[in-house]
């Protein structure tokens, strides 16, 4: 149970209105007692409305009853048989109450209501009583089945949102180990050589870090932004593999400032190098392409592969990531290819080409 | 001691060599770029050790030493980061280094090298080895197969049964037949039970390349493979094995 207050009182403009629709039966009540017999409307009214009041007040019990006797799940006997029997408690202390307060009021206003009236009265309070108490219930069933349909669509949308963020965390929590260890590697390697070299590979793995990092907290960044990620993270990667990687960026210009999820590019490149080239004794070249057409943006990574390569563990992770990461965030609009070929690996990602917000 | 460096990086191989040329008694025979060159320069060049990296184009670090096998020399295998390769090592007490290697690292694991050679330590079972590094529930993807000086890699999809003939397997795919010494038992262990079944004690099928099963004798029947000429016996267990893969 979510919340144990009862939804109409905890909030004062449900209660209002609650009351407004008791003091509408009230009026009916007082129109029918006016119209059967030779009591003015207005003193029917006095009469009727402290009534509807009541049974209104006394209708707000339903909601605990509701509360234990759920419409799906509860065996039809026992929600009818209940329900009639709260029913009958609640209306005998309504009808008993409308006598008591019928004979009050004939003591001290005698003219207020006359004879025929509260002879007939009995039926009509039962039979008045019994509508409004199951208005009242069903009224509280289709409250309780609102708020929680209101609430799941609540909870769905949080979840979807949590589920995001997770993947980004992930994403970024996914930055390779190896690729930490063997950068340092290669530094480690570059200080007896070659000093400049191990400087500024130093630099591009801070570059890296703390470009990976900001990216992470936001929800859309430029292309450009993503690109820079990608050539730092291929630059330091063509030191440590030398002539072996070779890399290639075929970008349009138009295309720079054109708003990308962070983080979409990046995993695509580098399976293109850990689970592509690194299994070439020859090495490869990783292109990276990304152009426009007809209101889309098209991503493309493609990288040589080795058809005996034994199936890497977690290559798919990262480019399944980037697959439900679009389509939660694009759904239709976008879609990406995968072209697994004996030698050739090739991931072309369509996404709706808009401008990325400056800053 | 004479030393052969594996490795594919460039770097790093020029990074172990850096340090070992600074180190008395240590002398680098070779360098290795990948797997086939570290099996064919081992042979040749017969180091008394071994620097590995675990991960290589081709043929990783622990197939490379199954490839050797009793010509292997001693080694120290060298990762960046793999967990069950970290604990293989750990299980097998062999000595790894990490990348980026420390040198008093380095040298304190020349040093317990020097001393099992004198001690005559045997190396571990490379193919115990790779077992142990292997993820748990992940089974063999392909089978290393040496045919003189030339290493044959068969992806065990290729594999259509495997036959024990005294020491040797014969591994037949598409028609032909290759032989490598291991024991059925322990191929038996390594591939995906789920696709090789034990038939009779010397066959072992892809159920996979299975097209019916015939009766031949009293509680013996014969599998006839999808090539339709192919016959291989089957035992009594070996067809309850069937019946329980295949229902």
């Amino acid at each position: 149970m979510a919340d144990t207050r009862h939804p109409i009182t905890a909030r004062r403009e449900r209660l209002l209105l609650y009351l407004t629709v008791w003091l509408g039966f009230g009026t009916l009540l007082a129109a029918v007692i006016a119209f059967r017999g030779e009591t003015a409307f207005g003193w029917a009214a006095v009469y009727a409305v402290p009534l509807a009041v009541l049974l209104g007040l006394q209708s707000l019990s339903c909601w605990y009853l509701v509360q234990v006797l759920p419409a799906e799940g509860t065996p039809l006997a026992r929600l009818l048989g209940t329900w009639v029997g709260a029913g009958f408690v609640l209306l005998a202390i309504w009808v008993a109450a409308a006598l008591g307060w019928a004979w009050l009021l004939r003591v001290s206003l005698p003219q207020a209501l006359d004879d025929d009236v509260v002879n007939g009265l009995t039926p009509l309070l039962l039979f008045s009583g019994a509508a409004g108490l199951l208005v009242a219930v069903l009224g509280h069933y289709m409250l309780v089945a609102f708020e929680r349909s209101t609430q799941a669509e609540r909870r769905a949308l949080e979840l979807r949102v949590l589920a995001r963020e997770s993947e980004l965390r992930s994403l970024r929590e996914q930055l390779d180990p190896h690729f930490l260890f063997n950068s340092l590697n290669s530094v480690a390697a570059l200080i007896g050589t070659d000093a400049q070299a191990a400087r500024r590979m130093c630099f591009l793995m801070a570059g890296f870090f703390r470009k990976s990092l900001a990216l992470g907290g936001k929800h859309s960044i430029a292309l450009s932004e993503e690109l820079s990620l990608a050539e730092t993270f291929l630059a330091i990667e063509e030191v440590r593999f030398g002539e072996r990687l070779r890399t290639r960026f075929d970008i349009a210009e138009d295309v720079l400032t054109l708003a990308v999820p962070p983080l979409v590019l990046q995993p695509l490149v580098e399976n293109a190098v850990h689970h592509g080239v690194a299994h070439l004794i020859e090495g490869g070249e990783v292109m990276v392409r990304a152009r426009q057409r007809e209101g889309l943006l098209e991503l493309l990574v493609e990288n040589p592969c080795d058809p005996e390569r034994p199936p890497s563990r977690g290559a798919g992770v990262g480019l399944q990531n980037v697959r439900s990461r679009i389509n939660a965030l694009f759904g239709n609009r976008a879609s990406v290819d995968v072209k697994a070929e004996e030698r050739n690996f090739r991931v072309s990602i369509l996404l709706p080409a808009s401008q990325a917000r400056a800053g | 001691m004479r030393i052969l460096i594996v490795d594919d990086e460039s770097l790093a191989r020029a990074y172990l060599a850096e340090q070992l040329s600074g180190m008395e008694n240590m002398e680098v025979v070779g360098q290795a770029a990948n797997g086939f060159e570290a099996v064919k320069l081992a042979e040749e060049l017969s180091p008394d050790l071994m620097l590995l990296d675990v991960q290589m184009p081709k043929l990783s670090g622990f197939e490379v030493l199954e490839l050797l096998a009793e010509r292997a020399p001693a080694v120290v295998f060298i990762t960046a980061h793999d967990e069950f390769a970290l604990r293989a090592f750990e299980v097998h007490a062999v000595d790894y280094l990490m990348k980026p290697v420390e040198p008093a690292r380095l040298l304190a694991a020349l040093d317990r090298a020097m001393e099992r050679l004198k001690a005559h330590v045997p190396t571990p079972s490379p193919r115990a080895l790779a077992e142990s590094a292997r993820p748990p529930g992940r089974p063999l993807e392909r089978v290393l197969i040496r045919e003189g000086g030339r290493v044959h890699v068969l992806p065990v999809d290729k594999i259509d049964f495997v036959e024990a003939q005294d020491d040797y397997l014969s591994f037949a795919s598409g028609g032909k037949r290759q032989r490598k010494q291991q024991t059925m038992a322990e191929i038996e262990s390594q591939l995906d039970r789920s696709r090789f079944v034990r038939i009779h004690r010397s066959f072992l099928l892809n159920v996979e390349r299975l097209a019916r099963i015939e009766p031949y004798a009293k509680d013996s029947w014969l599998a006839v493979l999808a090539d339709g000429t192919t016959r291989l016996p089957v035992s009594r267990t070996g067809y309850s094995r069937l019946k329980e893969l295949i229902g």
